[in-house]
Protein backbone atom coordinates (compact mmCIF):
# COMPACT_ATOMS: atom_id res chain seq x y z
CA UNK A 1 0.00 0.00 0.00
CA UNK A 2 1.32 3.25 -0.83
CA UNK A 3 0.59 6.76 1.02
CA UNK A 4 1.92 10.28 0.78
CA UNK A 5 2.58 12.00 4.42
CA UNK A 6 3.11 15.09 4.86
CA UNK A 7 6.70 16.76 5.44
CA UNK A 8 7.67 18.70 8.80
CA UNK A 9 8.28 21.82 6.43
CA UNK A 10 5.15 22.80 4.43
CA UNK A 11 7.06 24.23 1.65
CA UNK A 12 8.81 20.84 0.68
CA UNK A 13 7.62 17.95 -1.25
CA UNK A 14 5.15 15.22 0.66
CA UNK A 15 6.94 11.94 1.52
CA UNK A 16 5.53 8.99 -0.91
CA UNK A 17 5.65 5.75 1.89
CA UNK A 18 4.37 2.43 1.54
CA UNK A 19 3.86 0.32 4.52
CA UNK A 20 5.53 -2.89 5.41
CA UNK A 21 3.33 -6.24 4.96
CA UNK A 22 5.25 -7.88 7.89
CA UNK A 23 5.05 -5.17 10.88
CA UNK A 24 3.37 -1.98 9.39
CA UNK A 25 5.92 -0.10 9.39
CA UNK A 26 6.61 3.22 6.81
CA UNK A 27 8.84 2.90 4.02
CA UNK A 28 9.86 5.89 2.55
CA UNK A 29 10.12 5.37 -1.28
CA UNK A 30 11.57 8.84 -1.90
CA UNK A 31 11.39 9.36 -5.56
CA UNK A 32 9.49 6.26 -6.72
CA UNK A 33 9.96 6.83 -10.26
CA UNK A 34 13.69 7.38 -9.88
CA UNK A 35 14.16 4.39 -7.81
CA UNK A 36 12.35 2.05 -10.47
CA UNK A 37 14.02 3.93 -13.47
CA UNK A 38 18.11 3.50 -10.74
CA UNK A 39 16.40 -0.50 -10.98
CA UNK A 40 16.28 -1.09 -14.13
CA UNK A 41 19.68 0.56 -15.11
CA UNK A 42 21.21 -2.25 -12.43
CA UNK A 43 19.03 -4.13 -10.73
CA UNK A 44 18.55 -3.03 -6.57
CA UNK A 45 19.60 0.47 -7.13
CA UNK A 46 16.38 1.73 -6.67
CA UNK A 47 16.38 0.28 -3.22
CA UNK A 48 19.86 0.84 -2.44
CA UNK A 49 18.64 4.90 -3.17
CA UNK A 50 15.87 3.88 -1.06
CA UNK A 51 18.23 3.00 1.72
CA UNK A 52 16.71 -0.63 1.30
CA UNK A 53 20.24 -2.29 1.41
CA UNK A 54 19.19 -5.73 2.41
CA UNK A 55 16.73 -5.91 -0.27
CA UNK A 56 18.87 -4.27 -2.33
CA UNK A 57 21.96 -6.48 -2.09
CA UNK A 58 19.74 -9.73 -2.66
CA UNK A 59 18.22 -8.36 -5.88
CA UNK A 60 21.80 -6.84 -7.23
CA UNK A 61 23.44 -10.96 -6.12
CA UNK A 62 20.40 -12.73 -7.77
CA UNK A 63 19.20 -10.43 -10.92
CA UNK A 64 23.18 -10.00 -12.08
CA UNK A 65 24.20 -13.50 -11.18
CA UNK A 66 21.49 -15.07 -12.74
CA UNK A 67 21.95 -12.76 -15.89
CA UNK A 68 25.68 -13.24 -15.88
CA UNK A 69 25.18 -17.24 -14.77
CA UNK A 70 23.44 -17.25 -18.28
CA UNK A 71 25.34 -15.29 -20.66
CA UNK A 72 28.49 -17.43 -19.10
CA UNK A 73 26.81 -21.09 -20.27
CA UNK A 74 25.83 -20.08 -23.51
CA UNK A 75 29.30 -18.76 -24.30
CA UNK A 76 28.76 -15.11 -24.64
CA UNK A 77 26.63 -15.30 -27.30
CA UNK A 78 22.96 -15.40 -26.18
CA UNK A 79 22.17 -11.98 -25.42
CA UNK A 80 22.09 -9.84 -28.45
CA UNK A 81 19.37 -7.82 -30.57
CA UNK A 82 18.00 -8.65 -33.94
CA UNK A 83 14.95 -8.38 -35.64
CA UNK A 84 16.40 -9.70 -39.18
CA UNK A 85 13.39 -12.29 -41.01
CA UNK A 86 14.76 -15.76 -39.62
CA UNK A 87 16.20 -14.64 -36.79
CA UNK A 88 13.89 -11.57 -34.84
CA UNK A 89 15.59 -12.24 -31.22
CA UNK A 90 12.10 -12.24 -28.83
CA UNK A 91 14.33 -13.25 -26.40
CA UNK A 92 15.99 -9.81 -26.13
CA UNK A 93 12.62 -8.26 -25.22
CA UNK A 94 12.72 -10.04 -22.00
CA UNK A 95 16.70 -9.63 -21.30
CA UNK A 96 16.63 -5.87 -22.02
CA UNK A 97 14.86 -6.42 -18.71
CA UNK A 98 17.58 -6.40 -16.78
CA UNK A 99 18.56 -3.29 -17.70
CA UNK A 100 22.19 -1.26 -18.87
CA UNK A 101 23.79 -4.78 -18.81
CA UNK A 102 22.02 -5.58 -21.84
CA UNK A 103 22.23 -2.09 -23.33
CA UNK A 104 25.57 -3.05 -24.90
CA UNK A 105 23.13 -5.72 -27.56
CA UNK A 106 21.32 -3.24 -28.70
CA UNK A 107 24.42 -0.62 -29.51
CA UNK A 108 26.13 -3.54 -31.81
CA UNK A 109 23.19 -4.31 -33.42
CA UNK A 110 22.80 -0.71 -34.38
CA UNK A 111 26.33 -0.27 -35.26
CA UNK A 112 26.78 -3.83 -37.27
CA UNK A 113 23.60 -3.02 -39.39
CA UNK A 114 24.34 0.33 -40.14
CA UNK A 115 26.84 2.44 -41.86
CA UNK A 116 29.95 1.12 -39.89
CA UNK A 117 29.05 -2.47 -40.91
CA UNK A 118 31.29 -3.69 -37.55
CA UNK A 119 30.29 -3.96 -33.80
CA UNK A 120 31.20 -1.02 -31.72
CA UNK A 121 33.51 -3.64 -29.55
CA UNK A 122 35.47 -4.80 -31.93
CA UNK A 123 35.30 -8.42 -30.32
CA UNK A 124 31.41 -8.58 -31.48
CA UNK A 125 30.89 -9.38 -27.47
CA UNK A 126 26.53 -9.23 -27.62
CA UNK A 127 27.33 -8.27 -31.45
CA UNK A 128 24.31 -10.46 -33.21
CA UNK A 129 24.93 -13.59 -35.34
CA UNK A 130 25.88 -12.60 -39.42
CA UNK A 131 23.24 -13.51 -42.07
CA UNK A 132 23.82 -15.23 -45.28
CA UNK A 133 24.69 -12.41 -47.49
CA UNK A 134 25.54 -10.01 -44.74
CA UNK A 135 28.09 -7.16 -45.36
CA UNK A 136 30.45 -6.32 -42.87
CA UNK A 137 33.63 -4.51 -43.21
CA UNK A 138 37.06 -6.57 -43.83
CA UNK A 139 38.25 -5.22 -40.23
CA UNK A 140 35.14 -7.12 -38.68
CA UNK A 141 35.83 -10.17 -41.01
CA UNK A 142 39.68 -10.75 -40.30
CA UNK A 143 38.69 -10.77 -36.84
CA UNK A 144 36.04 -12.99 -36.77
CA UNK A 145 38.62 -15.20 -38.89
CA UNK A 146 41.25 -14.99 -36.22
CA UNK A 147 39.32 -15.53 -32.95
CA UNK A 148 36.48 -17.69 -34.63
CA UNK A 149 37.58 -21.57 -34.97
CA UNK A 150 33.97 -22.44 -37.33
CA UNK A 151 34.76 -19.14 -39.44
CA UNK A 152 37.06 -19.04 -42.28
CA UNK A 153 38.80 -16.62 -44.68
CA UNK A 154 36.63 -18.56 -47.22
CA UNK A 155 33.33 -17.75 -45.88
CA UNK A 156 33.17 -14.39 -47.07
CA UNK A 157 32.94 -12.99 -50.59
CA UNK A 158 35.13 -10.45 -51.44
CA UNK A 159 32.56 -7.42 -52.07
CA UNK A 160 35.21 -4.22 -51.70
CA UNK A 161 35.12 -2.57 -49.58
CA UNK A 162 33.51 -4.99 -47.59
CA UNK A 163 32.88 -8.58 -47.08
CA UNK A 164 29.92 -10.56 -47.78
CA UNK A 165 29.39 -13.41 -45.09
CA UNK A 166 28.37 -17.16 -47.10
CA UNK A 167 27.17 -18.96 -44.13
CA UNK A 168 24.94 -18.71 -41.31
CA UNK A 169 26.36 -18.31 -37.85
CA UNK A 170 23.25 -18.54 -35.47
CA UNK A 171 23.71 -21.72 -36.81
CA UNK A 172 27.68 -22.41 -36.10
CA UNK A 173 26.60 -21.13 -32.61
CA UNK A 174 24.13 -23.86 -31.92
CA UNK A 175 26.21 -26.67 -33.46
CA UNK A 176 29.03 -25.01 -31.05
CA UNK A 177 26.90 -24.69 -28.09
CA UNK A 178 24.02 -27.07 -28.13
CA UNK A 179 21.63 -26.83 -25.16
CA UNK A 180 23.46 -24.52 -23.12
CA UNK A 181 22.86 -22.00 -25.95
CA UNK A 182 18.77 -22.35 -24.55
CA UNK A 183 20.02 -22.88 -21.30
CA UNK A 184 21.84 -19.86 -21.20
CA UNK A 185 19.33 -17.73 -23.28
CA UNK A 186 16.58 -19.01 -20.03
CA UNK A 187 18.86 -17.64 -17.38
CA UNK A 188 18.91 -14.31 -19.02
CA UNK A 189 15.45 -13.90 -20.22
CA UNK A 190 14.39 -14.87 -16.26
CA UNK A 191 16.08 -12.35 -15.05
CA UNK A 192 14.99 -9.59 -17.25
CA UNK A 193 11.33 -10.35 -16.39
CA UNK A 194 12.25 -10.98 -12.24
CA UNK A 195 13.83 -7.68 -12.67
CA UNK A 196 10.16 -6.12 -13.83
CA UNK A 197 9.26 -7.38 -10.07
CA UNK A 198 11.83 -5.34 -8.68
CA UNK A 199 11.59 -2.30 -10.52
CA UNK A 200 7.80 -2.53 -9.44
CA UNK A 201 8.95 -2.83 -5.83
CA UNK A 202 11.22 -0.11 -5.85
CA UNK A 203 8.42 2.22 -7.41
CA UNK A 204 5.61 0.85 -4.70
CA UNK A 205 6.87 -0.61 -1.95
CA UNK A 206 6.23 -4.61 -1.32
CA UNK A 207 3.25 -6.19 -2.69
CA UNK A 208 2.18 -7.97 0.91
CA UNK A 209 -0.30 -10.49 0.97
CA UNK A 210 -3.55 -10.88 2.11
CA UNK A 211 -3.38 -13.07 5.41
CA UNK A 212 -6.26 -15.27 6.95
CA UNK A 213 -7.43 -12.37 9.08
CA UNK A 214 -7.84 -10.15 6.27
CA UNK A 215 -10.02 -12.85 3.88
CA UNK A 216 -12.06 -13.52 6.48
CA UNK A 217 -12.92 -9.48 7.32
CA UNK A 218 -13.30 -9.31 3.03
CA UNK A 219 -15.42 -12.56 3.54
CA UNK A 220 -17.76 -10.92 6.19
CA UNK A 221 -18.11 -7.62 4.00
CA UNK A 222 -19.04 -9.39 0.63
CA UNK A 223 -21.51 -11.28 2.56
CA UNK A 224 -23.38 -8.39 4.30
CA UNK B 1 8.07 -49.23 -16.65
CA UNK B 2 11.77 -49.49 -18.25
CA UNK B 3 11.00 -46.41 -21.34
CA UNK B 4 9.52 -44.37 -18.86
CA UNK B 5 12.06 -44.40 -16.22
CA UNK B 6 14.58 -43.31 -19.37
CA UNK B 7 12.71 -40.27 -20.21
CA UNK B 8 12.84 -39.27 -16.47
CA UNK B 9 16.70 -39.77 -16.32
CA UNK B 10 17.08 -37.71 -19.53
CA UNK B 11 15.41 -34.95 -18.30
CA UNK B 12 17.62 -34.65 -14.96
CA UNK B 13 20.16 -32.21 -16.53
CA UNK B 14 17.19 -30.34 -17.44
CA UNK B 15 15.94 -30.64 -14.18
CA UNK B 16 19.67 -29.83 -12.31
CA UNK B 17 19.70 -26.35 -14.40
CA UNK B 18 16.21 -25.80 -13.83
CA UNK B 19 16.27 -25.58 -10.11
CA UNK B 20 18.12 -22.30 -9.85
CA UNK B 21 15.57 -20.72 -11.53
CA UNK B 22 12.83 -22.21 -9.41
CA UNK B 23 15.25 -20.71 -6.84
CA UNK B 24 15.87 -17.55 -8.05
CA UNK B 25 11.94 -17.37 -8.99
CA UNK B 26 10.77 -17.98 -5.23
CA UNK B 27 13.23 -15.54 -3.97
CA UNK B 28 12.40 -12.70 -6.26
CA UNK B 29 8.76 -13.38 -5.39
CA UNK B 30 9.35 -13.39 -1.71
CA UNK B 31 11.64 -10.54 -1.42
CA UNK B 32 8.67 -8.41 -3.51
CA UNK B 33 6.17 -9.29 -1.44
CA UNK B 34 7.72 -9.13 2.08
CA UNK B 35 10.31 -6.37 3.89
CA UNK B 36 11.68 -7.91 6.81
CA UNK B 37 14.64 -10.63 5.99
CA UNK B 38 13.19 -13.43 8.09
CA UNK B 39 9.70 -13.22 6.43
CA UNK B 40 11.45 -13.12 3.14
CA UNK B 41 13.86 -16.27 3.77
CA UNK B 42 10.19 -18.10 5.34
CA UNK B 43 8.45 -16.81 1.81
CA UNK B 44 10.81 -18.11 -0.58
CA UNK B 45 10.87 -21.62 1.05
CA UNK B 46 7.34 -21.57 0.81
CA UNK B 47 7.30 -20.12 -2.87
CA UNK B 48 9.95 -22.78 -3.73
CA UNK B 49 7.67 -25.62 -2.60
CA UNK B 50 4.71 -24.44 -4.14
CA UNK B 51 6.35 -24.09 -7.64
CA UNK B 52 8.40 -26.99 -7.31
CA UNK B 53 5.27 -29.04 -6.86
CA UNK B 54 3.35 -27.16 -9.63
CA UNK B 55 5.87 -27.74 -12.14
CA UNK B 56 6.88 -31.42 -10.82
CA UNK B 57 3.26 -31.76 -11.55
CA UNK B 58 3.63 -30.51 -14.70
CA UNK B 59 6.77 -32.85 -15.66
CA UNK B 60 5.16 -36.04 -14.18
CA UNK B 61 1.78 -35.17 -16.70
CA UNK B 62 4.45 -34.89 -19.93
CA UNK B 63 6.60 -37.74 -19.50
CA UNK B 64 2.82 -39.38 -19.01
CA UNK B 65 1.44 -37.93 -21.73
CA UNK B 66 4.49 -38.58 -23.63
CA UNK B 67 4.51 -42.70 -22.40
CA UNK B 68 1.27 -43.07 -22.99
CA UNK B 69 1.27 -41.54 -26.87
Amino acid sequence: MVAVAPRKNENSRPRVVAVSPDDGSAIDLRNPALAALLSWCVPGLGQFYQGRTHKGRLFMGAILGTFLAGLWLGGGKVVYASWKPGDTRWAYVCQAGAGLVALPALVQSMQLNGVARQPLFGSGFMAPPLAPGQYVSRSYADTLVRTDPDIDAEDFFDKPPLRQFRIDQVSIWHRRFGRWFEIGTLYTMLAGMLNLLVIYDAWAGPLGTPTDDDRKVHKKGTAA
Amino acid sequence: MMPLFAQLVDKVPGIFFGLPLVALASLIFAATHHEDPAEIRFAAIHWAVWLGGILGLVLAAVLLLGWMA
